[in-house]
């Protein structure tokens, strides 16, 4: 198991992914909608470092574990947490954002999840990491950090609220 | 590893149930987005086996299956009195090669949930099998209890009326007592058996003891008929919530459930449906929202 | 009222009549024992007779509503005071049956307009039909404390159950009217020579026990005080006895008439010989007897059961059961076991007077200072013809009719009224 990144690394990534949302903002209201779990924790941090910028920002949280595509091959469903959008989707101009993008299928379960609240005018991704093997064109936004893996490896990504440490480590299935 | 049958309250513990009731939170919420549906069970059938007929119970299933992007089947049963186990066992043939996925089953025998569970790999939900039990009735109502009531332990639920051949009695006590409820029994003589729940056969004995809720069960006419008590007049009298007992339940802010039908002027008087810590129309609603808990989280075992 | 009541012997439950005077002063009793009479006083001369507590009825068939040409409740009260009886129990199967807080209501408040208070049972189940459970909470508010559905018994074991299971909260108790519906047959008289030599189908002893023991059994399993109604056989009296033994919650009745008569009475198919449960025999009169001597009976009851004469001069079978027995009760239990010496005063005041009383939950009628007036006079020196003129019921269908037995009834004081003096 090695750390990719520490505490200092995530900070970075997260500030980094804050200016680019608040530079193609302008002067627009910023919403930002975390996948569960952990993309919320994301979306957090980057919501409290755009609003120190002055943006303003609306922030909502979705499981998508109701969308997931490999449901009946689990051999028990993820436990399910509450969604939690309380502006308008309809219209408006959504950044989902996860901790870590890879195959894409939990973005696209997100974005079912996501219009079944309403119609967005546009949807756009933010993620604090990118580690590539993607297996459905889907293409990031905004990214924090990117990250070199093998397939087959396993990236471990722990954050304060949610884990009690923040650091990514990668696990290498050799 | 899920489990992949629902039969009743008492195979399950305490943080399964816990796990459930939390579960349903956000099946709940889906109730007010204007897409109600979530594509969780896309693809799965769900098979609606009523031997006992029902509309209340059938249609929150239904309603549940269907949100959760299921494919519902009603499968036509004979309601006519057949020779009990044959019906069954033929059923279960066709069931097979249905290759049906969730299976929902009211049953006027005891154990026949239990008994299709054992044969078919589809997951068994028990909807209510004659005076045993109900389990999903029993999560809503925890549920609703919870809604109202969000420290459970130690608070007193008092069940009143024909508690011998109330399967819903039984689920509700069970759950409500692994949730560290305190239970009590209220009711005629002959209608409240001795369990190692308090008992009560008179109501201000049992109000004395110091309910947060009282859950009203149906007074059945058969039982009438069966000689277990004298009238339905009497009934309200002695044992119901006339218009008297209401003042005084909402004067000290007890709430009231019912697993519905609800019979006017027997268990109830028209009042308590307008007395807002009247819990009826909630206990509806959670249905759905438990009902689909416990098919999300049942893995069935089909090939 | 200021009436001294000199020279008589005062009986109650405990011991021989003991030689004492009572003074009665607007319906209390001020004083007894021995003493002169005071000033201003009406002095009713006792020398030879006793005063003893009224007696009570805990069973009588007063025909009303329904029935009226048989008796009503005015006449039964009078018959009972005629026969030194001052308080009563009615049974329920009247027509309608007296199975709700209406018809409840409804006799009592006739009774109220009585010189003597009526006290009514309800029926366990509506209309007597043994098939849907009467409101028995609504009867208990009414005033009702004992449930039978005396005339005939409750055929189903579970009603019998759940509605005893039902009734324990209402702090009732049960009677038990006890027949076993298959065994009956035309209830008409005891199975046994006389049945077999009158060409008539009896009723087998067995009848009534099968049934005793089964409503005793649900009764002690469901923690039910029951009181078996007039028990007519010796194995009767057994199981009773047995049951007791056991610390079961039964008590019993005898009524007198089957401690004094047997099937070999009704002879020439006399109707006035036939009631239900039937006459025995002579060996069921000695159990009886002897289980009323020991205490297996909590008290003796008549069964006070009226009919028209036109009725009981049908054919044996088709004449109604019962015997009308309120005017004679009393005198005919002195004129058989207290001249013969088989029991004293003392038994007859527990059994007839105290015990019924205490079942009922009223207060024991007693000749003692400070007590309310609840007392007859009898003198054992006269005699009784019991004529239809005589007696007070609207019926006469006793065996008595027209005899002439030992000893009288001469004045009976409730409260501040004299009700009867001859």
């Amino acid at each position: 198991m090695s750390l990719a990144l520490n505490q200092s690394a995530i900070a970075t990534a997260v500030s980094r992914l804050a200016d680019q949302i608040f530079q193609a903002a302008g002067h627009e209201t910023i919403d930002l909608v975390g996948i569960r779990s952990r993309g919320d924790e994301v979306a957090e941090r980057v919501a409290a470092e755009l609003r120190g910028k002055g943006a303003q920002v609306r922030f909502g949280v979705l499981d998508i574990s109701l969308y997931r595509d490999d449901l009946a091959h689990l051999s028990s469903n993820p436990k399910l947490q509450s969604s939690e959008i309380d502006f308008p989707i309809d219209e408006s101009r959504v950044i989902l954002v996860d901790d870590v993008l890879f195959t894409g299928r939990t973005i696209r379960a997100a974005f079912d999840a996501l219009f079944d609240y309403g119609r967005p005018r546009v949807v756009e991704l933010a993620v604090l990491i990118d580690r590539g093997h993607r297996e459905l064109p889907i293409s990031p936004t905004y990214v924090g950090e990117y990250l070199q893996t093998a397939r087959l490896d396993h990236v471990v990504v722990s954050l304060e609220k949610t884990d009690g440490k923040d650091a990514v480590e990668i696990i290498s299935k050799q | 590893m899920a489990r992949k049958d629902f039969l009743d309250i008492v195979s399950l513990d305490r943080e399964e149930i816990i796990h459930l009731l939390d579960q349903a939170v956000p099946f709940k919420e889906l109730f007010t987005r204007s897409v109600k549906k979530v594509p969780a069970l896309k693809g799965k059938t769900v098979l609606m086996l009523f031997y006992e007929p029902s509309t209340r119970t059938l249609s929150s299933f239904e309603v549940a299956a269907k949100r959760l992007s299921a494919d519902v089947t009603i499968f036509d049963v004979p309601h006519s009195s057949v020779t009990k186990g044959e019906s069954v066992r033929d059923t279960i043939d066709t069931l097979q090669a249905m290759r049906a996925d969730y299976i929902v089953v009211r049953h006027q025998l005891a154990g026949q949930p239990a008994a299709i569970a054992r044969q078919t790999g589809a997951s068994v939900i028990n909807a209510g099998d004659g005076a045993h039990a109900h389990p999903t009735q029993g999560l809503l109502d925890a549920f609703t209890f919870r809604e109202v009531c969000p420290e459970m332990a130690g608070r007193k639920v008092v069940i009143m009326g024909d508690v011998l051949h109330s399967r819903v009695a039984r689920s509700t006590s069970t759950i409500l007592d692994k949730l560290g409820v305190e239970v009590a029994f209220c009711g005629p003589g002959s209608l409240v058996p001795r369990t190692r729940f308090k008992r009560f056969t008179n109501y201000e004995e049992a109000m004395k003891w110091g309910p947060d809720v009282v859950y009203l069960l149906r007074v059945q006419k058969e039982r009438m008929d069966q000689s277990f008590f004298p009238s339905d007049r009497e009934y309200h009298n002695v044992y119901g919530i006339t218009e008297e007992r209401l003042k005084r339940i909402a004067g000290e802010g007890i709430y009231v459930m019912h697993p519905g039908p609800i019979n006017r002027g027997v268990e109830l008087c028209d009042g308590v449906l307008d007395y807002e810590r009247c819990l009826i129309s909630r206990q509806v609603e959670n249905g759905i929202a438990a009902r689909m808990s416990v098919l999300y989280d049942l893995k069935p075992q089909v090939s | 009222m200021n009436l001294f009541l000199q020279g008589g012997e005062v009986a109650t439950e405990d011991g021989a009549p003991t030689r004492a005077d009572v003074w009665i002063v607007d319906g209390t009793i001020k004083a007894v024992g021995v003493r002169d009479a005071p000033e201003g006083t009406r002095v009713v001369d006792c020398a030879g007779k006793i005063v003893m507590p009224a007696m009570f009825d805990a069973h009588v068939h007063f025909r009303e509503p329904g029935q009226e040409q048989k008796e009503t409740i005015r006449d039964g009260t009078e018959a009972a005071i005629n026969g030194g009886i001052t308080g009563v129990v009615m049974m329920p199967n009247t027509a309608p049956s007296i199975d709700s807080a209406t018809v409840v209501n409804r006799v009592l408040e006739i009774g109220k307009k009585c010189r003597i208070p009526v006290l009514t049972s309800g029926c366990i189940t509506v209309g007597r039909k043994g098939v849907e459970m009467a409101p028995i909470a609504g009867m208990k508010k009414a005033g009702v404390l004992m449930l039978t559905d005396d005339g005939d018994a409750v055929p189903n074991a579970a009603l019998l159950k759940r509605a005893m299971e039902y009734a324990l909260e209402f702090d009732m108790f049960f009677a038990s009217h006890c027949e076993d519906p298959q065994l009956a047959g035309p209830r008409a008289l005891n199975e046994g020579p006389v049945s077999y030599r009158l060409g008539i189908q009896g009723t087998p002893a067995l009848a009534e026990e099968i049934c005793m023991d089964r409503d005793i059994r649900i009764a002690h399993a469901t923690g039910m005080h029951l009181h078996i109604q007039h028990v007519s056989s010796a194995i009767g009296m057994e199981t009773i006895r047995w049951w007791k033994s056991r610390g079961a919650k039964v008590t019993a009745e005898v009524a007198p008439h089957h401690l004094m008569f047997r099937d070999e009475d009704i002879g020439d198919y006399d109707t006035h010989y036939k009631m239900n449960p039937p006459l025995r025999t002579a060996e069921d009169n000695a159990a009886l007897l002897q289980g009323l001597k020991e205490g297996v009976f909590d008290l003796i009851a008549t069964d006070h059961a009226p009919h028209t004469e036109f009725e009981k001069s049908q054919a044996f079978v088709d004449a109604p059961n019962g015997l009308s027995g309120l005017d004679t009760a009393l005198v005919s239990l002195y004129d058989r076991f207290i001249c013969n010496g088989d029991f004293g005063w003392d038994l007859l005041v527990k059994r007839y007077s105290a015990e019924p009383r205490r079942m009922m939950r009223l207060e024991v009628a007693e000749v003692a200072e400070g007590k309310g007036a609840d007392l007859l006079v009898f003198d054992p020196r006269k005699e009784t013809t019991f004529t239809k003129e005589f007696m007070k019921s609207k019926s006469s269908n006793t065996p008595f009719l027209n005899k002439t037995l030992k000893g009288s009834v001469e004045m009976v004081v409730l409260g501040d009224e004299i009700l009867l003096e001859r």
